[in-house]
This record gives structure tokens, sequence and C-alpha cells, in this order.
């Protein structure tokens, strides 16, 4: 028998249309969407740049934000709720391999957050577009010394959020390759996203002179874990900053070397599991 | 006869909480099971059933000892293409509909979505569910999940088939058609392995039968061998008209004998063979408590 990446398609499909009809995300989906709706409430700002900055900020944040929630919460629920439930037990008793099945609900997971974020930066691209052409429209000079947001950079943001998200999910189902519970992995991974956030403190600390125990342990931190920082370029895009591909590329290879990092070591672990 | 499923000298042992205490589901077991046979795996509750199943599919690995299926080891995943499986108390994805389950199960095993559709609706009148096809599973009952899962043990026609508690929660006119369905898949040449509590339906059904408790087996053998009642030597007088059958039984009484129906039911057997080892066990403690004062 041959590993078979259709096999793979397959779970990653059936885990996604579970998702979808979980009808987890449209929660989501729709509290992101009405945060984002009430960006546009605040109407005491002048005409300008800064409410359009106002917008790309609150609408970036959201983003990472219940991308996060939605990345830990539905790779957690897909994938070590299945085995809860012992459903694992008929898949895995199927001529497959459990590399198979772990990449699929990686993927599947995956696809479901790519899905939300992918929606939530068009509508934010879409945003920004109309309030930047009605400012114009109203005002020419509204722009005069400030740079207006470019709309590919929104995508561009919104793909490399997909990837931030993707070493998530990937960390998650690291912890439910051998957790026995969901709620377990769910909060490994919330505190994994808060670690990763600061993880360049721990660079710091291994950088700078400390006792040679710390800087071990700050080391393995810091490796171990990606630095979610170094994708925090909304402030950057916000203020109509053009990144240049190279800058993109850099973080995305970092994301998917990280994400395959991972997926490896779940994939051995998942080998070993007990059922 | 080939023999198809080998387990031997199986031993499994469970971590438990207390450090560097381990709980042994299976002790030592060593099973031949020839194909073409129904073989029923009997045992009172926590008696490492499931475990020798979840063994026998690579779900576990023993912690000594080793399964071979077809001479070839279970931790190989093409061994199950030919494999079906029922676990105990099944369950499926809620949000999924019969049909959508079978044929999701049916594609990963390698077989076209349009023939999966006619398989699944083919099987699901197997089982008896050709109305709830289209229903979210999250509603069905506890008797149509056991039918859904056997449905699904049923895809890619495997030659043996390990079905865990197959008749539990399923009610009687239910289970008699998955009796049938058994015989039927026997008379296909199938081999099947089964676990349960129904042990007059084991005993209609199952050629073969083991009876293990606390991980140990404590008989196997054909029905016909285990069921010969042993503690007297009886004859089973068929065939005679009711005077001659008076005479005899007359005669069988005036010489010192005793009368009564030969073969045992599954169920003393059972009952028998568990109350003996259990005595036995509480002796043996007792005795080991008695050395220790
Ligand atoms: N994953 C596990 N971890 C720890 N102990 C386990 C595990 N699985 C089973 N056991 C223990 O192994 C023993 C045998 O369990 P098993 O499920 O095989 O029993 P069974 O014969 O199938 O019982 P039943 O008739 O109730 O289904 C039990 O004492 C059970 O507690
Ligand atoms: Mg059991």
């Amino acid at each position: 028998m041959k590993w078979s990446f259709r096999r793979t398609l397959l779970i990653a499909f059936n885990t996604f249309r579970e998702a979808v009809r979980m009808k987890l995300f449209l929660v989501i989906l729709i509290l992101a969407l009405g945060a984002f709706a009430s960006s546009f409430l605040f109407k005491e700002f002048n005409f300008g740049s800064s409410e359009l900055k106002f917008i790309a900020d609150f609408g970036f944040g959201g983003m990472t934000l219940f991308g996060s929630v939605l990345a830990i919460i539905v790779s957690a629920q897909l994938f070590i709720g299945e085995i809860e439930h012992r459903t694992a037990l008929t898949v895995l008793a199927k001529p497959l391999f459990r590399s198979e099945y772990l990449l699929g609900k990686f993927f599947g997971s995956w696809l479901m957050v790519a899905c939300f974020v992918g929606m939530l930066s068009l509508c934010l691209a879409i945003a920004i577009w109309v309030r930047e052409t009605s400012i114009l429209q109203a005002n020419p000079e509204a722009f005069q010394g400030a740079e207006p947001i470019e709309i590919l950079q929104v995508i561009a943001f919104g793909i490399i959020q997909i990837l931030r998200l993707g070493m998530l999910c990937a960390l998650v189902a690291l912890f439910s390759s051998y957790a026995s519970s969901t709620v377990f992995a769910m909060s490994m991974g919330f505190l994994v996203w808060v670690a990763s956030q600061l993880q360049y403190i721990a660079t710091d600390a291994w950088s700078g002179g400390s006792h040679w125990l710390l800087k071990i342990l700050f080391a393995f931190a810091s490796l171990a874990l990606p630095n979610f920082h170094l994708f925090e370029v909304g402030d950057r895009i916000a203020l109509g900053e053009t990144l240049s591909a190279v800058v993109y590329l850099k973080l995305a290879t970092y994301a998917l070397l990280y994400t395959a990092f991972y997926l490896s070591i779940s994939i051995v672990t998942f080998n070993r599991r007990e059922f | 006869m080939a023999e198809l499923i080998k387990i031997d000298n199986v031993t499994k042992d469970f971590p438990l909480p207390i450090r560097g205490k381990k709980l042994r589901a299976v002790d030592k077991l060593s099973l031949a099971i020839e194909s073409n046979t129904v073989y029923g795996l009997l045992g009172p509750n926590g008696s490492g059933k499931s475990t020798t199943i979840k063994l026998l599919l690579g779900l576990l690995k023993p912690t000594e000892g080793r399964c071979l299926i077809n001479g070839e080891s279970v931790a190989d995943p093409s061994i199950r293409k030919n494999i079906g499986y029922l676990p105990e108390a099944p369950y499926y994805y809620r949000f999924l509909s019969g049909t959508e389950l079978l044929v999701y199960f049916a594609r990963l095993q390698g077989i076209q979505k349009r023939d999966a559709k006619a398989l699944a609706g083919n099987l699901l009148e197997r089982v008896g569910l050709e109305d709830a096809g289209g229903n979210r599973l999250g509603t069905y009952s506890k008797g149509m999940l056991q039918r859904i899962g056997l449905a699904q043990a049923l895809i890619g026609e495997p030659d043996l088939l390990i079905l865990d508690e197959p008749l539990a929660g399923v009610d009687p006119i239910g289970a008699a058609e998955i009796g049938a369905l058994i015989r039927d898949l026997k008379a296909q040449g199938k081999t099947i392995l089964l676990c349960s509590h129904l042990l007059s339906q084991v005993e209609a059904l199952c050629d073969k039968v083991a009876i293990m408790q606390s991980g140990k087996l404590l008989a196997e053998g054909s029905l016909d061998q285990l069921l010969v009642s042993d503690e007297d030597k009886s004859l089973l007088i068929k065939n005679l008209d009711t005077e001659s059958r008076e005479r005899i039984v007359k005669t069988a009484i005036s010489m010192g004998g005793q009368v009564s129906v030969n073969r045992i039911s599954l169920e003393t057997l059972f009952q028998r063979l568990v109350a003996r080892n259990k005595r036995s066990n509480s002796v043996s403690r007792a005795n080991e408590e008695g050395e220790n004062e």
C-alpha cells in the first residue's frame, strides 16, 4: 500500500465539511464582521487618512485575533474531538496511514481558517477601497502628506496571516497527537499562542547576557516557538507603507518551515499513539 | 482450513495513574482462528475482549507477543483492506447523513464516487436503514448507529469482519436480522470474529467460542466440544416414540442412572466457568494473604 495524497484530501474535505456544518466559524464571522462594522460607527474622526488607518488597524487586529481563536478551537475540536468520541477508531481501522489522517485533519482545519481569514481580508479590502474613493471624491487633497493604503497589501496581509495560522493549527495538531482531551489541546493551543506572541522577549533574553541555564531555556523557547511578532506588519501597511515581495516571501518561508517541523513531530507521536 | 488470525502469547498492559502500577488487560493470550468460521469472544465486562480486538487492528500495540492476520503483522495498514471493523458503541460524525458517511468511508477505501453512492444505498438496505439514509447521524438511535456501523464494516466486501458487540442496543427483530446477515456472510466464505454478551444468540451463531476473564483464556473450542456436559457422562437419545422412551428412562433409573437433557446451554457453561474462575482466584488470593500473615 502506498502513501496516498488522495486519502489525505478526502479526510481534509470531510473535516472541512464537518467544520462548516458545525457553524462554529459562522459565529466568529458574525462577531468579527460586527466588530468591523462598528468601526464605521465612530464618526468623530476627521475625514482623511486617520479614518482609513483606524479601519485598517481594526480589521487587521480582528483578523489576527479571531483567526487565532478559530484556528485553535477548530483544529482541537475536529481532531482530538474525533478521538474523544471514538469516531477515530473506525477511521484508523481503515486501510490508511495514520500520517494521512493527521495531515488530513490539519489541512481540513487550516482550510477552514483560511476561508475565514480570506473572507475577512476581502471585506476589509472592499471597505478600505470604498472609503478611500469616497474620501478622495469629497476632498482630493485628503491624503496630502500621507500615503493611501494599498489594497494589494491588505490581501497580502491576509495571505501572510493564513500562513501564520497554519503554524498555530500545526501546533494544536501536535498537542492533539498525544493529548487525551479537547480541553487540554485547546488550553495548550492558547498558551502557545500567547507564548509565540511574546516569543521575541525570549529571543532578546537569549542574546542578552544572563545565567547560562536561563540562556539555554530561552534559546529553547525561542527556537521551539515561532515568533508571531514578525507577522505583525499590519501597522506598517496601515501607514501606507508598501512592503516588498521579499518581506512576504521571507515570512512565508518562515511559516512553512515551522509548520512542516511541527507536523513532522506530530506524525511521529501520532504513529506511536494507542487508542 | 487455513489459519486466518493468530494471536501468539499476547500480553497487554495499560499504565495506571499510580506510578509503576499496571493494569493487565490481556494476559498471555493465544488464539488461532480459522477462516470461514464464526468465532465468538465471550467474557464478563472488562475481561479484555475489546482490547484483544484493538490489538488485532493495530490500534493498540501488544506489550508482549504478536498478532498475525494471514501470516502478516497487523502493524501494516494494507492488512486492513480485508478487514471490516465495528467498534463497540460506535459514534460517527453527527453532522453527516447515513449515506454521506458510507460514501466517505467507501471513497477512503478507494471506491469511485459514483460507485460509492450506489454501494451506500445497497448497504443501507442490507442493514434495514433504507429510510434513514438521508437523516443526520446525530439524530440516530443507539440501534441505528449500530446498524450503520455494521454497514460501514461491510464496505469493500472484506473477508474478515471484526464486530465488537454487534447486537448491543439492537431490538430482538433487528438482532435476528443481523444474525441472519452474519450467517449469510459465513455462507459467502467470510470469517467473523464477534464479541457479545447475548449468549443465546452467540450459541445460535458461532461455530467456535473463546471465554475470557481478566485477560486470560478460560476455555476455547467448538460449541460441540465445549457444551457436552462434562460432569455427568450423558447420552442423547433421539427418534423414539413416547412409550419406548419411558421404558428406557425407567430402565435407566432402575439401574441407578439419572435422566436429564444432554446439552447444557452456553449460558450455563459461561456462568459455570466464570464462577469457578472467580472462586479459584479468591481461594488463591486468600492463600496469598494467609502466607503474608
Ligand atoms: N486505553 C485504556 N487505558 C487503560 N485501561 C484500559 C484501556 N482500555 C481498556 N482498559 C482496561 O482494560 C480492561 C479490559 O477492557 P476491555 O475494554 O478490553 O473489556 P471488555 O472485555 O471489552 O469489556 P466489555 O464487555 O465491558 O466491553 C478493563 O479493565 C479496562 O479498564
Ligand atoms: Mg468491550
